[in-house]
């Protein structure tokens, strides 16, 4: 009986217990000022020069504005790495006391004629290996490859999208004098001409592979055709050479890669094309007498976002990828143009006249939300989106001549990519390397 | 100038290239081109990175969704009570426009766009400073402030069972609020999408967690999903709860629209 008494009791206050946690009211929390995830990263063990690895690594961390250094000073532990630790041996307390989220180790070795690199990531919360990755390349090339290949992994390891610190970008340059197309590191880094051929060359864009870059050139017969510069190869290929009795004023690849959004004038109207990369089969999409041009698919290929006058003003239109649909999506200003659909699909970067000057500006898909991005006294234009659509470049005059930015798609961490004496413009951001 | 003029500023910058071109170089010119086109490293987009090869070394945990873009959570059933106007990034002021995405004026027009003047600090900030202030000092909230801001910080009007909740309850939930976001890093990428998840945490009397705090809703993103528990880890212990047991955390991101 007394047995019986108390069990009754044990199980209504465990009953009890649970009725009030269900009860309890919760915790919402919001997020409130950005926040970084702290990264403890050392040198990694090796015979080789780990100091300029480990800075190019930081910098490909910092660049993704996801993370924050942590001093190697405030290290408890060793601040190179011997060997890749066992689960046993990281100690996930230490590091977390200095305040990493992350920690980050690494060895590497010349293999006969390749550089060995190989790193693990650790997630201090729950002390878990997040990822052991190793990669090889040739030892004659540029470490640093490697090391932002890196920082990008971990990038992705905490948000499901790779970082882009490794891809590249192109934009064009005046530079020289006359506008060349160019080539850059995403930070900025490692510019250099793809083309100098002393012509006027412009509207760069790259193919979905990343393996080439299509562009408006007048290099031959003194009016604009479209050409296609290869990795490697060092004469450009030009393109579409059934449509080239007519001026062919800008190209963009199809997320498929096998065919063209073309911008040419078949009479005095200029109009939206698609062709496939040999030319043929042009099909005309837009059908009147306006002009309609700077077309940016949609990640899927199933919509292309494009300027038009109808109106009499240029804004931005959508319409279906067979010219059908179309919609006009932006209503604010009189002056909008070169619309860029984010990869994800979610975002229209485009930029808008407000005031005397261009701003960069978001809208979404359906027209519903309509936002600047950055606004400044001096012009921003030419917003392009990063692979994975957490960054935007575009050309701005805000330090007198044009130069290329790059900013979040949260409007943080404005950096400034070019420095050149001759306006840079027109940037185009390429894909993922392979 | 009329729309069609400026546009061809746009692409028209070629057209008037073009003509000035013509005017200025001669077919002497046109040779130089040739020749400059011979000697000059034309086209190499020098390609340093070849041949990289990957080899996995090990992964932990069950597979995960191909690494592609961030689930985003599907968008429509949203009823919550909207938020007035998607907060402007940075140096830019949005007039507030409470209207509801479905209702008519498709495009939310912004009034006026103020040029870099500061974004005013939202009373709602200045309350977590000065909270965050008090909890540093160890200085307990006026219970003035504590009434006004219990249905804040809690998600739902009143508690399920209709009993008023005590300030005491309120006053830890703003606390324990205030300690776990300073702990939670939400990637750019997702702070503008509407994700949302619960998790239920196990406190100790200390405020310590004692498990694995449980993912009882996710949002859709298992790292938006992974980061949560994350913040909540990194939390322990937390403000000391007026009951050990399980509570319940709502994660959302502030910009969501």
């Amino acid at each position: 009986m007394r047995v019986a008494l108390l069990v009754a009791v044990a199980v209504s206050s465990v009953a009890v217990t649970a009725a009030r946690a269900a009860e309890r009211p919760a915790v919402v929390v919001t997020s409130g000022k950005e926040q970084q995830f702290g990264v403890a990263l050392q040198k990694f063990g090796g015979n080789f020069d780990a100091e300029a690895y480990r800075e190019g690594m930081a910098a490909a961390l910092e660049f993704s504005s996801l993370f924050r250094l942590i001093d190697r000073k405030a290290f408890l532990g060793p601040t190179t790495t011997e060997v890749l630790s066992d689960r046993a041996d990281v100690n996930c307390t230490e590091w977390s006391t200095i305040g990493a989220d992350v920690f980050v180790e690494g060895v590497q070795r010349v293999e006969q004629d390749q550089f060995v690199a190989e790193f693990a990531v650790w997630d201090l919360a729950g002390c878990q290996s997040k990822l052991n990755r190793r990669y090889r390349q040739a030892s004659s090339a540029d470490p640093l490859i490697l090391a932002k290949r890196m920082a990008d992994d971990i990038v992705e390891v905490l948000t499901g999208a790779r970082g882009v610190a490794s891809t590249e970008l192109t934009f064009v340059s005046k530079r020289g004098g006359n506008p060349e197309i160019f080539v850059m590191d995403a930070d900025g880094g490692n510019q250099r001409a793809a083309t100098a051929n002393g012509s006027i060359n412009n509207f760069p864009s790259w193919s979905p592979s990343g393996d080439s870059i299509i562009y408006t050139s007048y290099r031959t017969e003194n009016r604009p055709l479209l050409y296609i510069s290869t990795r490697g190869q060092g004469k450009p290929g030009r393109i579409l050479a059934p449509l080239s009795s007519k001026p062919l004023y800008r190209a963009v690849f199809h997320p498929s890669g096998r065919e063209l959004a073309v911008v040419m004038s078949p009479s005095d109207s200029t109009e939206i094309y698609r062709v496939d990369l040999a030319g043929k089969n042009p099909r005309r999409l837009t059908q009147n007498r306006a002009i309609d041009v700077s077309p940016s698919w949609s990640p899927d290929g199933s919509k292309l976002a494009f300027v038009s006058d109808r109106s009499g003003s240029p804004q931005i239109y959508l319409m279906d990828s067979d010219g059908a649909n179309v919609k006009r999506l932006t209503f604010n200003g009189n002056y909008n143009t070169n619309p860029a659909w984010s990869p994800d699909g979610r975002w229209i970067a485009y930029q808008g006249r407000v005031g005397g000057q261009f701003d960069i500006w978001l809208i979404d898909p359906e027209g519903n939300v309509n936002l600047p991005l950055i606004s400044h006294p001096r012009s921003d234009e030419s917003p392009c989106w990063s692979p994975d659509s957490r960054k935007i470049a575009f050309s701005s005059t805000r330090r007198g001549s044009a130069d290329i930015y790059v900013i979040d798609s949260s409007g943080d961490h404005l950096q400034r990519l070019t420095r050149s004496q001759g306006d840079d413009t027109s940037p185009s951001w390429g894909p993922y390397p392979r | 100038m009329t729309g069609t003029e400026e546009l061809f500023i746009q692409l028209g910058e070629l057209r008037r290239q073009e003509l000035r071109r013509l005017i200025a170089f001669s077919a002497a010119a046109h040779l130089v081109v040739v020749v400059a086109f011979c000697f000059t490293p034309e086209s190499k987009i020098s390609l340093p990175r070849g041949v990289v090869s990957v080899e996995l070394v090990s992964l932990p945990a069950a597979a995960r969704p191909a690494p592609s873009a961030p689930v985003a959570k599907p968008e429509p059933p949203k009823p919550v009570p909207p938020k007035p106007v998607p907060p402007a990034p940075k140096k830019v002021v949005l007039p507030a426009e409470p209207t509801t995405p479905k209702v008519k004026p498709k495009v939310v027009k912004p009034a006026v766009v103020e040029k870099p003047a500061p974004t005013p600090a939202p009373a709602e900030n200045l309350e977590d400073v000065l909270a965050q202030f008090r909890e540093e000092s160890g200085e307990e909230a006026p219970p003035t402030e504590i009434a006004k801001a219990a249905p804040a910080a809690i998600g739902t009007p009143g508690s399920p069972t209709g009993v008023a909740i005590s300030p005491e309850v309120a006053a830890w939930i703003k606390r324990a609020k205030i300690h776990v976001r300073k702990n939670w890093v939400v990637p750019p990428g997702f702070r503008t999408q509407a994700l949302e998840a619960r998790v239920e945490v196990n406190l100790d009397a200390s405020g310590a967690v004692r498990g694995n705090p449980r993912i009882t809703q996710p949002s859709g993103n298992p790292w938006y999903d992974e980061g949560v528990v994350r913040a909540i880890q990194k939390s322990s212990p937390l403000p000391a709860p007026p009951e050990a047991g399980k509570w319940n955390f709502v994660f959302l991101p502030e910009d969501s629209y």
